[in-house]
């Protein structure tokens, strides 16, 4: 039996692997036991965060992310090669064996990585921002925030503790007490 | 023909001197005015604590007017005030302060006890009379005279003989005419006393006057009761300072605890809010390092100290010596504000339930 799929098997249930590494695992994980079992645990727990709600992203952060993307083509899933196999030829057209669009330009297309490698990592930042900020927010202490009546309230207390029951007034007046 | 008779007589006289002394001698030695005088067997009992209870009596039960100064020293600094007094059994005190600098003028008026402003009180309150008989020793310290009135000085004993506080009660109408309370290194923190006093003949209001409640040390039942209501306290403060009283009280903020402990001599109250503190609203206030917390105080003669521990908002008000008041500060909660991670875990830990299933 050849080696396991290990990280692969992410990319896999994620489709993220070409034609020719996708039929390679779904080959191994017909005879694998362990694999498919972890495949389906990974399958089951995909599912379950799919299922959760994700924070509202708010309306101008969408647009200010939007403005920062150039136009072009949605990326490529990111090729996973299985072991020992042999490292595709670099090619201009898409690497999961989609035919070319067009005559390759390589600057160009570099400038598109980079530009996405920008977005990635600016909706990663963004994500994390939003994330820890409602964890703080959540992870707050539900108090209200108060001012001690010192001089008035609390004084009046604290004079009846020692017998007297005093009521400070304003200057010239007289107040009875119970 | 020489006679002996001179020299004998010399040495009989001079036999005789000595023999006088050694017998006076002995005398003076076996006299009774040498002997160790008597143990009083009240040595350690509170001989003068019926003199304190007939000041609190006459304080309420007698008609009285003057004027008296209060001095107070804490934090530093002092602070002075003149009072003018009328008190009328039944009715209570007024009291009229004159307008300082940094405090205005008034006039207040007492429900029951001859008390003044400042917290000092002109006679102690049955209350503290109980828990002062339990820690200290109360006994006569001779006579003296105070505005032109004779009294009988009382001095309140530490177990260590070191005197607390002494008083001068009027021999006459009973009412205390000076009170000192001294700290532990022998500094008088507190003194107030006469400079002018009219006592009027008793009236007839003077017997139902006299009887005045007044609250006791809290039973450990009532204590539970509150705690059982969720709020956290210690029943005892360094410096001897006895859990006396505990009620809940309303204001415009909301609901709070009021807390009061004493030694007998002092009086510490200590307020408990549910929130956290709104330091943008401490006008006068300054933050500083107090027994290793953080704490916002202000300078007055109840020495006012304010923080916030845990979701609560402590207020502490003092009429105590700066180091009890110190001790009392350190021993009550101090809870520092959760760190960025807490919170943060706190938080995580909330979104976890929310999703858990089992949870």
């Amino acid at each position: 039996m050849s080696q396991h799929l290990g990280e692969r098997l992410s990319a896999l249930i994620d489709g993220e692997l070409g034609h020719q590494e996708r039929d390679r695992a779904l080959g191994h994980l017909a005879g694998c036991d362990e694999c498919r079992a972890e495949a389906d645990e990974l399958r089951k727990l995909k599912s379950r965060l799919r299922a959760m709600e994700q924070p509202a992203i708010p309306a101008d952060l969408t647009m200010s992310l939007l403005r920062m993307a150039e136009p072009g083509e949605p990326l490529p899933p990111r090729p996973r090669p299985l072991p020992g196999a042999a490292r595709p030829a670099r090619t201009s057209g898409p690497r999961d064996g989609r035919p070319s669009s067009g005559p390759g330009r390589p600057g160009r297309k570099r400038g598109i990585a980079r530009s996405r490698g920008v977005r990635y990592a600016a909706v990663g930042v963004v994500s994390a921002a939003v994330a820890l900020g409602t964890l703080f927010v959540v992870g707050g202490i539900d108090t209200p925030t108060v001012t001690p009546p010192v001089q008035g309230v609390f004084y009046n207390d604290h004079f009846g503790t020692t017998g007297n029951n005093v009521v400070p007034l304003q200057p010239g007046t007289v107040r009875s007490t119970p | 023909m020489r006679t002996p008779a001179p020299a004998a007589a010399h040495r009989l006289s001079l036999t005789a001197g000595v023999v006088s002394a050694v017998v006076l001698l002995c005398l003076l030695v076996a006299s009774p005015a040498h002997a160790r005088p008597p143990v009083d067997p009240h040595e350690n009992e509170d001989t003068a604590l019926p003199l304190l209870r007939d000041a609190a009596a006459a304080a309420r039960a007698r008609s009285y007017s003057g004027v008296q100064f209060v001095t107070t020293w804490g934090r530093g600094q002092s602070s002075t005030s003149l009072v003018d007094i009328s008190h009328t059994p039944g009715q209570g005190s007024v009291l009229t302060l004159p307008a300082t600098g940094n405090r205005p003028g008034g006039r207040v008026h007492t429900g029951s006890g001859g008390g003044t402003v400042n917290g000092v009180m002109a006679a102690p309150s049955e209350a503290m009379l109980g828990i002062l008989a339990v820690n200290y020793r109360v006994a006569q310290a001779g006579s003296g005279t105070v505005c032109g009135r004779e009294a009988r000085i009382v001095e309140v004993l530490r177990t260590n003989g070191t005197p607390a506080a002494r008083f001068w009660i009027d021999s006459d109408s009973h009412l205390v005419l000076r009170r000192e309370i001294i700290d532990a290194r022998g500094r008088i923190t507190h003194a107030s006393a006469f400079i002018d006093l009219r006592v009027n003949p008793p009236g007839p209001a003077s017997a139902t006057a006299a009887g005045a409640s007044a609250p006791g040390p809290l039973r450990p039942e009532a204590l539970e009761s509150v705690r059982a209501r969720g709020w956290r306290f210690p029943g005892t403060l360094p410096g001897r300072l006895e859990l006396f009283l505990a009620k809940d009280g309303s204001s415009a903020e909301g609901r709070y605890l009021h807390l009061g402990y004493s030694d007998g001599l002092s009086v510490v109250s200590v307020f408990v809010q549910p929130g956290s503190l709104d330091t943008a609203k401490l006008t006068g206030w300054r933050e500083q390092r107090q027994g290793g917390h953080s704490v916002w105080v202000r300078d007055t003669p109840q020495q006012e100290t304010v923080w916030e521990s845990g979701g609560h908002v402590y207020t502490l008000l003092a009429d105590a010596p700066a180091d009890t008041v110190e001790g009392a500060i350190g021993a009550l909660p101090h809870v520092d504000r959760p760190s960025l991670w807490d919170r943060l875990r706190r938080g995580l830990e909330k979104v976890v339930s929310w999703v858990n299933p089992f949870g």
